[in-house]
């Protein structure tokens, strides 16, 4: 994990922030993907609020259903930032850089959960073995890569170890899903359900983790590498590492239930990069 | 029913116009739930068509793509905005699998449609019946004019049920009230009108004897058909008691008449044998030095003072209405053939005297009124004959009959004789009261009498049934 304070010094020594914002006005576009509680208007709109006030230009939240959609508008430039996946990041770690990573209870860390209704006996994935199951994005490393890594371990694949798989394009859809008994099991991501534990217990209360997998790389703020040096991309950089800093950012931390926004080097992603590998020896 | 016809005519005309009121009043309300159901139907059916239409536009690209999730998503959403109405939907693919269901516990993914359409309805045939609270819709789902699935929403109707009940109840309870309360001013405005009627029936139920008018402040007013029979009834009162005093006021004419009837009865039969008598006397005057003429005269006498025993005493039993008396006997007809002889001689008339019925036959008749009878239709012919003139009598048994036939070659009986001893009416006025007497009776002892004129011969047929004492005799 490199230092804060290593981090901004570096992109403020090369453009300054104070000049970027006497010079342009121009919107900042965020791109958000559903591994944000995208279902809350409110933490949206306190995220916008908290972004605008630090940058001190119009933030745009761009969300967009899929972490494809989101990846293709970040990559061709239609957005100047995004909130993604360690699994895209990855999957684009020559075009994209993490501009910072979310702290959650302490550490930029957070665990795929595979769970099913509370009613349900099963203690281990063989046990969904021909059920329906739900998944969060094809993109998305808690919401599907970590689950099909794990069959991949095994040699099967998802469509042959489920009946039907589907794809619900938000964390809090696959929770939906499995409480509804519409799948009989699910691929979510572990902050998303301890959030929802505290904003909808009445949610999370119809289902269980059948598993979690082990700790990996907290989902990031990525910009595109080749623009990483534009002050807007450094202001914003810096805005989200100081979040915690200011009322509105703290209010909109706290919304999320996140500690802060931390730098961090690509080796956080190492677990992720490993089941990737799984994944596609595999297929 | 027969307990219906023992009510008052007041009771059960209001009782028939309360059962045809109810009996319209269910025809009504049946009417009524027809049409309340018809807009239920129409209802739902909109509704039902528009969920369905309006989940077709939403659900139709994920069908076709069968994205379980956005179908789930899209139901939900929509079941959320109506709770209340819509109980379940579920969605399947062409073949009837199971894509999507507002409750997936209910309706896996992957099972079949038809599994749980059981009792369900299409959108034509749509109707809410029964007392069932959800009904089933099974419609076909259509995206861009094409068949891509199957739809199947179970809706509540519970209100609907409970606005067709809470109508029945209102409309049975309407119906009960008003036509309660019509039947009680049915009952009371019948009742009224009746009113003349029962005044009548009481009026003739307490009169036993004679009807009594209804005074006329008891008479209803105008000229309605019930005054008219009110006025009919008064005048028929009216009538019969002015016959009643008519019939009083004959009776008691009857009773002078039947009393002069009785005098002039005794003094014709007493006058009779008078002449007989007297002729008896002066013989035994003239020849008393005969002790044979003197001795049969004496017999004569004897008789006749008999005879006039016997009138008395026919004249008694007559008034007492005892018809008993001595029995017929040849001698009876001897006695009348010497009262008779005397008269014959003075008109020089000619006498056939026939009796053919021996004392055995002859003692099964009385003998007071079968001598009365021959006696006096004997002294009419005597006195229809006229001088030399010829009568005939004749006795004979005919069968369980007596016949007796009296003939004068006289002329031919009055139209007043013949009424005397022919007919029914009143007597004419005139003449005596002697065929009367035969004819009334002729009447008693249940006998028959005829009159023709034969050959010169005036013939009165006299038949008396045996019956008068014993009906096992024969002749």
């Amino acid at each position: 994990m490199v230092s804060r304070r290593s981090f901004i010094s570096a992109a403020g020594a090369a453009f300054g922030v104070a000049s970027f914002r006497a010079e342009a006005m121009e919107p900042f576009r965020l791109g958000l993907t559903p591994v944000f509680l995208d279902n809350d208007a409110v933490v949206v709109d306190q995220l916008q609020s908290a972004f605008a006030a630090s940058l001190g230009v119009p933030v745009e939240l761009e969300q967009r259903r899929t972490y494809e959609e989101i990846t293709g508008l970040l990559l061709e430039g239609s957005i100047d930032a995004a909130w993604l996946c360690g699994f895209p990041y990855l999957q684009h770690q020559n075009e994209l850089s993490l501009m910072a990573v979310p702290v959650w209870n302490g550490q930029p860390l957070y665990q795929s959960y595979l769970i099913a209704a509370s009613d349900d006996e099963a203690t281990d994935l063989e046990d969904f073995r021909g059920g329906v199951h739900a998944f969060s994005d094809p993109d998305s490393n808690s919401g599907y890569l970590v689950t099909a890594s794990d069959l991949a371990q095994i040699g099967e694949s998802p469509e042959k170890f489920f009946k039907r798989t589907i794809f619900t394009f938000g964390h809090r859809n696959v929770v939906r899903a499995v409480a509804a008994g519409l799948v009989r099991s699910g691929s979510v991501d572990g902050y998303v359900w301890e959030a929802l534990i505290k904003t909808e217990p009445e949610l999370t209360r119809r289902t269980r983790v059948v598993k979690q997998s082990e700790w990996l790389g907290f989902p990031p703020f990525c910009m595109r590498t080749d623009r990483a040096n534009e002050p807007e991309i450094v202001a914003m950089a810096e805005t989200l590492l100081s979040l915690n800093t200011t009322e509105l950012g703290r209010s909109a931390l706290k919304l999320l239930q996140l500690d802060s926004m931390v730098a961090v080097e690509t080796s956080l992603y190492d677990g992720i990069a490993e089941r990737m590998r799984t994944y596609y020896s595999f297929r | 029913m027969e307990m219906f016809l023992r009510l008052p005519f007041s009771l059960r005309v209001p009782l028939v116009t309360v059962v045809l009121m109810v009996m319209v009043g269910i025809f009504a309300s049946q009417q009524v739930l027809r049409a309340i159901g018809k807009v239920q139907d129409d209802r739902i059916r909109e509704l039902a068509q528009l969920q369905i239409e309006a989940l077709s536009i939403a659900l139709g690209p994920h069908v076709l793509r069968k994205d379980v999730w956005e179908i789930y998503d899209t139901l939900d959403r929509a079941t959320l905005t109506d709770k209340r109405r819509l109980v379940f939907t579920a969605v399947a693919d062409r073949n009837g699998s199971i894509l999507a269901a507002t409750d997936p516990k209910r309706a896996p993914v992957g099972s079949r449609i038809q599994d749980i359409a059981v009792n369900s309805q299409t959108l034509e045939n749509l109707s809410v019946s029964g007392s069932e609270p959800h009904i089933r819709i099974l419609a076909d789902l259509t995206y861009q004019n094409r068949l891509v699935g199957q739809i199947l929403t179970e809706m509540n109707v519970t209100d609907l049920l409970f606005e067709r009940l809470q109508a029945a109840w209102i409309l049975v309870l309407g119906n009960v009230v008003v036509t309660g309360g019509l039947a009680l001013l049915g009952y009371l405005g019948i009742r009224r009108m009746l009113m003349p009627i029962t005044i009548l029936v009481e009026r003739m139920r307490e009169s036993a004897t004679a009807p009594e008018p209804i005074p006329d402040h008891d008479l209803p007013k105008g000229d309605t058909e019930m005054s008219r029979l009110v006025r009919s009834y008064n005048a028929m009162a009216g009538a019969v008691e002015a016959k009643a005093e008519a019939d009083r006021r004959l009776a008691e004419r009857e009773r002078f008449v039947s009393l002069g009837r009785l005098s002039s009865s005794l003094a014709h039969e007493i006058n009779n044998p008078l002449g007989g008598l007297l002729n008896a006397a002066d013989t035994i005057q003239e020849y008393a030095d005969r002790p044979e003429v003197v001795r049969k005269s004496a017999d004569l006498l004897t008789r006749g003072l008999g005879h006039l025993r016997d009138v008395a005493r026919a004249t008694l039993d007559q008034n007492r209405i005892d018809h008993s008396g001595a029995a017929l006997s040849r001698e009876d007809f001897e006695d009348l053939h010497l009262l008779i002889g005397p008269e014959n001689l003075r008109h020089s008339q000619t006498l056939d005297w026939d009796i053919d019925a021996d004392n055995k036959t002859l003692t099964q008749f009385v003998a007071v009124p079968i001598r009365q009878i021959a006696l006096n239709l004997l002294l009419n012919a005597t006195e229809a004959a006229g001088k030399a003139g010829h009568i005939k009598l004749k006795l004979k048994c005919q069968g369980s009959a007596l016949r007796l036939t009296i003939a004068n070659s006289g002329p031919e009986l009055s139209k007043s004789a013949r009424e005397r001893l022919l007919g029914s009416g009143p007597v004419p006025p005139g003449g005596g009261v002697g065929l009367r007497l035969v004819r009334d009776l002729i009447q008693e002892l249940g006998g028959s009498v005829e009159a023709h004129h034969i050959a010169g011969m005036t013939e009165i047929d006299v038949i008396f049934p045996m019956h008068a004492i014993n009906t096992v005799a024969k002749c």
